[in-house]
């Protein structure tokens, strides 16, 4: 019978499934507690009652709030600004809008460094120095122009799928204004976007690593994640192993205590069965209506966020010693030159080919995942996943190195289960979504043809959701690339990835050598990405072109 | 402000074109809305008439022309004032309904936004949901309406607008005869009471005939054809014009006398008299345009039926005749089978192409010889 082996087919890959998600995230996770617990008991009160412990927590819960109170406003106002009004040059904005998430976020913040910091590229330059960018203001800075992406993405879509533009052109058609439309109609149809950016936003920064090492930790401001890292990486005695544990625990605590209740007040509010608008249109024509000034203010925050910092970072890199000025004349590729040795090609090999297997083996399990999702048991396996999302790296990393540490501990197959539990949700969400997207009347045709349900997506889906999978593996690829929460916990003698050697080199103090391995870890990200970005381009191509072709005869007719 | 309130146009449209996308969307169109007037926007989708509802309402701005609300310009290629700053009401096509305000606090929004209290506002728009018949719904949000509850919530909050100027994008375009009817009388009553205009765009040719004072025909963001629903349904400018305003038949005959009224017309062998608004042209090979009740069964013509369909209150006959395939439509059911013999008689035709002939040059292409 083909529908009781196309039942046991589906219900084989739940069970597969399942067994992997058991084995990346419940056990290790599970174990985690188990040793906190054994490990810890008769320790804890000693560890709880280090002061370093409560300022490192209390710095992470109030770095979150900051970022999150104005990363979101700025984030909608963005999305609002672009999807909302007439923007000259509204797609080329859309796209380096993301340009902050596309800079490793380690880069990021040594580039800050670099630009803003005493003796930086302000300072020598226009005698501008913000001393203060080590230390907390700088790491909630950059945290917010790293989040900002997300949260306007978030936005944007709750405004594509949720704001139809005719219940904002009916309001106004009431007589309301476009500030009144805003409160009154577009902002709470955002409610429940705005409410998911906001958690995700809190729950990134909690478990955000890279930039607090690199900007706070030299001035004395420590996070949960570099408290761990400092236990782990430098701590010898058994309290420190204690305090890395349970604060890997108490992290992850407080990220199930923040989304488990907004995720059941989102839940059934952020589904929407709707094909989205993506393109978005001002919704009434707003004749000169501050679209230079929208224009302006998006520039400024491109140029203070990346620009200037990446520009100080090439000029670092092709400096040859702190204090030479930053001039042409001085201008030398010696940094390039003293990076790219064997030990720096060794660990960009490595993280290549950890990239290339991970965002590989990602995309088949997020196609199976999204595929399965449609039975009743394969939702309760996405629902897992999906937390997964919010799992913070640092304490994934800490609970598989004690569960498989033994064996593996120190192995790019352990770097690597690390990948696929933290990126499995990453791959997973775009080819849902996208198959989600799929008129249901495609597959169901497929179906009533006489096609089985893998059939169906495989005949029918895969040609339509080969931009999403190739999106998939893009993002988990260079997601991997640039990750160092994790690896910088798991990486033993022979398995340091490129991220690790930079962040390794930085604490090393040394300033050239790491702006130029930054450089080189920023640039090698553009390897796989410019031509999968030309072949999404290129798989979309025919369909638009086949849309676009009876107006085309039209108009020629006409 | 206007002048004098009692007279005058509520809308007009001064060589309106509105290009976006790189498309242009309306061209050059000109046209009016009498105060107490419904003028019908008819068209297929794509011919503009949505675009056109857009601009007058303020959604989209000209690209070039004028809108003029009240004897007021509000809108020109330099300058388009906001929807919130013109006198105008819209009824949405999908009824865009606010999800997180119930009936009453949807349709009290205008009121509000004049400047009334919320308890002002409340009472007054549950007296108009009650006027529509849905105050029992008050408290309910969107998604517990059902769509045709939805659609008089939608027309309730354009009422308490009180504008000067109501505009229709397709409202009725998925509900049934009765329920059309309820809030069309209601909308009939409260234009009268106000003075107001409506401008209703619509693909339902049944619909702008029956409900509009002049309709309007839109094609390609042109207007094709402006006159009273009498005369687009008798008198359509061309073939296209004449599909799109109801079933028609043409065929090609040969005109042998034409006079005040009426014409002469050799329909295979005998000539018959026929009633013929216009300027009917003599010569052969004429397109006549014949509605389905402009002849009838039984006469000295003959034919074969090539087609018989029951249609409840009628039934329509093709009737396979010397000059061309012909649909007749009779009251009561088929009294022949397909393929009988049967007779049959003409009493009016409309020379195609008679009114406008540099219009008609296009459709007349598409004849059949």
């Amino acid at each position: 019978m083909p529908s009781r082996s196309a039942g046991l087919g589906r219900r084989s890959g739940v069970l597969a499934v399942g067994v992997v998600i058991a084995l990346l995230v419940v056990f290790p996770v599970i174990r985690l507690g188990y040793v906190v617990w054994t490990e810890g008991s008769g320790h804890l009160d000693e560890v709880f009652s280090e002061p370093a412990l409560a300022e490192a927590v209390a710095n992470t819960l109030l770095l979150a709030v900051a970022v999150t109170v104005v990363a979101v406003p700025l984030g909608a106002a963005v999305a609002l600004g672009l999807r909302r009004t007439d923007v000259p040059g509204r797609r080329w904005w859309r796209f380096s809008m993301l340009l902050p998430v596309l800079v490793p976020q380690f880069v990021l913040g040594y580039s800050w460094t670099q630009a803003y910091a005493r003796a930086g590229f302000t300072d020598t330059v226009f005698g501008l120095p913000w001393p203060s960018v080590l230390g907390p203001w700088g790491v909630w800075a950059v945290l917010v122009v790293n989040t900002v992406p997300l949260t306007y993405l978030l936005t944007a879509v709750g405004l594509a799928t949720r704001a139809e533009p005719d219940l904002e052109r009916a309001a106004r058609a009431s007589g309301a204004g476009a500030v009144a439309v805003l409160r009154d109609v577009t902002l709470p149809l955002l409610r429940p976007s705005i409410a998911a950016a906001s958690v995700l936003s809190f729950v990134l920064t909690l478990e955000s690593f890279a930039i607090p090492q690199v900007m706070g930790t030299p001035a004395g401001f420590s996070t949960v994640t570099t408290t761990i890292y400092r236990d782990l990486s430098l701590g010898s005695d058994p309290l420190s192993f204690v305090e890395a544990i349970t604060l890997a625990l108490l992290l992850v605590a407080i990220t199930v205590i923040v989304v488990v209740p907004t995720d059941l007040w989102l839940g059934p509010r952020l589904r929407v069965n709707r094909v989205a608008d993506s393109a978005g249109a001002p919704v009434v024509n707003p004749r000169g209506a501050g679209g230079r000034w929208i224009a302006a203010g998006l520039g400024a925050y491109l140029l203070v966020g990346v620009v200037v910092p990446l520009v100080a970072l090439v000029t670092t890199a092709v400096t040859p010693a702190v204090g030479v000025s930053p001039t042409p004349a001085n201008w030398t590729l010696d940094n390039f030159s003293a990076v790219i040795n064997s030990r720096t090609a060794d660990a960009l090999g490595r993280s290549a080919l950890l990239a290339l297997i991970a965002a590989t083996l990602l995309t088949v399990l997020g196609g199976c995942l999204a595929v399965l999702e449609r039975g009743r048991a394969g939702r309760a396996m996405a629902s897992l996943v999906t937390i997964t999302l919010v799992l913070p790296g640092s304490t994934l990393a800490v609970a598989l190195l004690i569960a498989y540490g033994r064996w593996i501990g120190g192995t790019l197959t352990l770097i690597l289960l690390a990948y696929l539990a933290k990126l499995w949700a990453f791959a997973h969400r775009p080819i849902s979504g996208a198959l989600d997207r799929l008129p249901p009347g495609e597959l169901q045709a497929a179906r009533a043809s006489g096609a089985g349900s893998l059939t169906a997506v495989r005949t029918v889906a895969l040609r339509p959701l080969a931009p999403a999978l190739v999106a998939a593996w893009l993002v988990c690829f260079v997601t991997a690339l640039h990750e160092v929460t994790m690896s910088s916990l798991l990486y033993g003698p022979g398995s340091e990835t490129l991220a690790v050697v930079v962040l390794n080199s930085a604490e090393l103090g040394r300033v050239g050598l790491t702006a130029a391995l930054s450089v080189l870890l920023t640039l090698v990200m553009l390897v796989p990405a410019l031509p999968a970005w030309l072949l999404i381009r290129w798989l979309r191509s025919p369909r638009r072109a086949g849309d676009a072709a009876p107006v085309g005869r039209l108009s020629h007719a006409g | 402000m206007p002048a004098d309130p009692s007279t005058g146009d509520v809308l007009e449209v001064r060589h309106l074109t509105v290009e976006y996308d790189g498309v242009t969307a309306v061209d050059d169109v000109s046209l009016r809305v009498a105060r107490g007037e419904v003028l019908a926007l008819l068209g297929p989708s794509g011919s503009g008439k949505s675009t056109l509802l857009h601009a007058v309402a303020g959604f989209l701005a000209p690209t070039s022309g004028e809108i003029w609300l009240q004897g007021r310009r509000v809108a020109s290629a330099e300058r388009a004032e906001p929807p919130e700053r013109r006198d105008v009401a819209v009824v949405f096509q999908s009824y865009a309904l606010w999800p997180h305000l119930n009936a009453v606090d949807t349709v009290a929004y205008p009121i509000r936004r004049r400047g009334s209290g919320r308890r002002t506002a409340r009472a007054e728009a549950l007296d108009i949901l009650d006027r529509l018949r849905i105050a029992h719904l008050a408290d309910r949000r969107p998604a517990e309406l059902s769509g045709g509850e939805q659609q008089r919530v939608g027309l309730a909050r354009a009422l308490a607008r009180h504008a000067s100027l109501y505009l229709f994008d397709e409202p009725t375009a998925h509900l049934d005869t009765h329920v059309r009817g309820v809030f069309l009388d209601e909308l009939v009553v409260r234009r009268e009471a106000s003075g107001a205009g409506g401008l209703y765009a619509t693909h339902d040719a049944e619909e702008a005939l029956g409900l509009a004072d002049r309709v309007a025909l839109l094609s390609s963001g042109r207007l094709v054809q402006l006159g009273t629903p009498q005369q687009v349904y008798a008198e359509p400018v061309d073939l296209w014009a004449a599909r799109l305003t109801g079933p028609a038949s043409v065929l090609t005959a040969k005109v042998v006398g034409a006079h005040d009224g009426g014409a002469s017309v050799d329909l295979g062998g005998s000539v018959v008299e026929v009633d013929s608004t216009g300027e009917t042209p003599v010569g052969d090979g004429l397109p006549l345009l014949v509605r389905p009740g402009w002849a009838r069964l039984g006469g000295e013509l003959r034919g074969r039926l090539l087609a018989v369909r029951f249609r409840g209150p009628h039934s329509d006959y093709v009737v396979d005749t010397a000059v061309g395939d012909l649909l007749i439509r009779e009251p009561g059911p088929p009294r022949y089978a397909t393929g009988a013999d049967v007779t049959w008689t003409l009493s009016r035709t409309w020379a195609l192409g008679a009114a406008a002939p540099t219009e008609t040059k296009r459709s007349l292409t598409e004849l059949p010889t």
